[in-house]
């Protein structure tokens, strides 16, 4: 869609009144224009004013939006983003206080895996190639262009029974993408989430779902030293509820 | 420990990235009046408001990374969402369901204003002379669009007017919208 199309709907579509090939069009030039995307902007927080007014809230509809939270397991896994200035919140809601195991024997068995595993291989050239046309036959073209990114970083995550149970590829500027996964598929009711160990703790980057495929996700501020995937219930759990089933270093 | 209530809403997001239910019940304390008052009153109905509200919350719990206090307030963006959930609500009704909604809306939309609490009496006030302030012919096909869920399109149809028209009375109204309540000093509205 052109600029001037686009800019002229916008208003429209703060409105919510644009037929949905038209949304899908002008939000892809929004994108890339920072003109549009400051006006859109603008009528947005217009049309928030336009409905902004406070009904008394239904009793139990928070009960109801709580319980689902752990219920939820869509297909796709979204990565939050991990966190650069954390407030201390106690995250530790009764639901959530079912872990077999501490957080501090959970920082331990990171370490542990650290130390057992050793096994750290960072890309070199000689497999670089097949990678890329791994990727590139599994559609990842993402993961494909990260790994001919400059400055990009490797990190293979091995368990104690297999070498290279996952692979990952992160860019400078933090975004990361799965190259590829040797992980089996879960029963169901479980997730396999990824966590980044920043001054010694385990601070979760995402889920990856029960069978991982494709996984992006961004890690903001300090860079993990280590990355570890655990199985944790459907949901994700905010603290490792379970030893790392795998790991490896970040090296620079 | 920081006091919770005193978070703002962008570190209560960056908390909700690292599962923290209890910065998505405080966001739900703050905003979720105001998420569940956009829906019902689009959806004239409080069991299918309900529903948008869960989704809108459910989703800032899966994805919160996806919204970006730099484009905007926290309460924008939750209010975009409900406002797209309950326009899709909307939409996808048979047009018997939809003249219901209708017919229904033209009753229970004086009780909505009687009812109703504003969050912030004086914004609310505002916003209501910004509109009432328009020209009847954009006041009209921004209430249709906006608060009946109609598209553009839609709404050329029913005033039998041009598309091209109806976009443009949007477009001007909107503006218009924005520079009144900038000057009246309402935050979140510069561009």
């Amino acid at each position: 869609m052109k600029h001037d199309e686009a800019y002229e709907l916008l208003a429209a579509l703060s409105l919510d009144a644009v037929e949905a090939d038209e949304r899908e069009a002008i939000e892809a030039h929004v994108l890339g224009c920072p003109r549009c995307r400051s006006e859109l902007d603008a009528l947005l927080d217009v049309a928030g004013a336009l409905g902004n007014s406070v009904e008394p809230l239904p009793e139990g509809l928070w009960s109801s939006i709580s319980s689902r939270i752990y219920d939820a397991d869509d297909d796709v896994h979204p990565m939050p983003a991990l966190a650069t200035n954390v407030i201390a919140l106690d995250t530790a809601s009764p639901r959530r206080r079912r872990s077999t195991m501490t957080f501090v024997t959970a920082c331990a068995s990171v370490a542990a895996a650290v130390i057992i595993v050793l096994a750290v291989s960072l890309s070199v050239e000689s497999n670089h190639v097949a990678k890329l046309q791994r990727q590139l036959a599994s559609n990842s073209y993402a993961a494909a262009a990260a790994l001919s990114a400059p400055g990009h970083t490797v990190v293979d995550l091995t368990s104690s029974t297999r070498q290279n149970e996952a692979e990952f590829v992160l860019l400078p500027d933090g975004r990361g993408y799965l190259v590829d996964s040797q992980l089996p598929a879960l029963t169901s009711g479980h997730t396999y989430q990824l966590w980044g160990l920043i001054d010694g703790k385990p601070i979760s980057i995402g889920l990856m779902g029960d069978k991982p495929t494709s996984v992006t996700f961004t890690v903001s501020g300090s860079k993990p030293t280590l990355l570890g995937i655990t199985v944790e219930p459907s949901g994700g759990s905010p603290t490792p509820t379970n030893a790392m089933i795998a790991s490896g270093t970040v090296t620079d | 420990m920081e006091d919770i209530s005193e978070a703002s809403d962008a570190q209560l997001v960056t908390s909700i990235g690292r599962y923290s239910e209890v910065a998505l019940a405080e966001v739900y304390r703050r905003h979720g009046g105001a998420v569940y008052g956009l829906a019902r009153r689009v959806l004239n109905s409080s069991v299918e408001a309900e529903d948008v509200t869960q989704e809108v919350f459910l989703r800032l719990w899966n994805q919160p990374d996806r919204f970006d206090p730099s484009r905007g307030s926290l309460r924008s963006f939750l209010l975009a969402q409900s406002h797209a959930r309950a326009v899709d609500a909307i939409r996808s009704l048979n047009a018997r369901r939809a003249r219901e909604i209708k017919d229904a809306s033209k009753t229970a939309r004086s009780a909505y204003d009687m009812q109703h609490e504003a969050w912030d009496l004086s914004i609310a006030d505002q916003v209501a002379r910004a509109l009432e302030a328009l020209p009847e012919e954009e006041r009209r096909v921004i209430q249709m669009a906006y608060f009946e869920g109609h598209t553009y399109v839609e709404v050329a149809a029913l005033l039998d007017q041009p598309e091209g028209t109806v976009k443009s009375r949007i477009r001007s109204g909107m503006r218009r919208m924005r520079n009144v309540l900038i000057e009246a000093g309402v935050q979140g509205v510069e561009s």
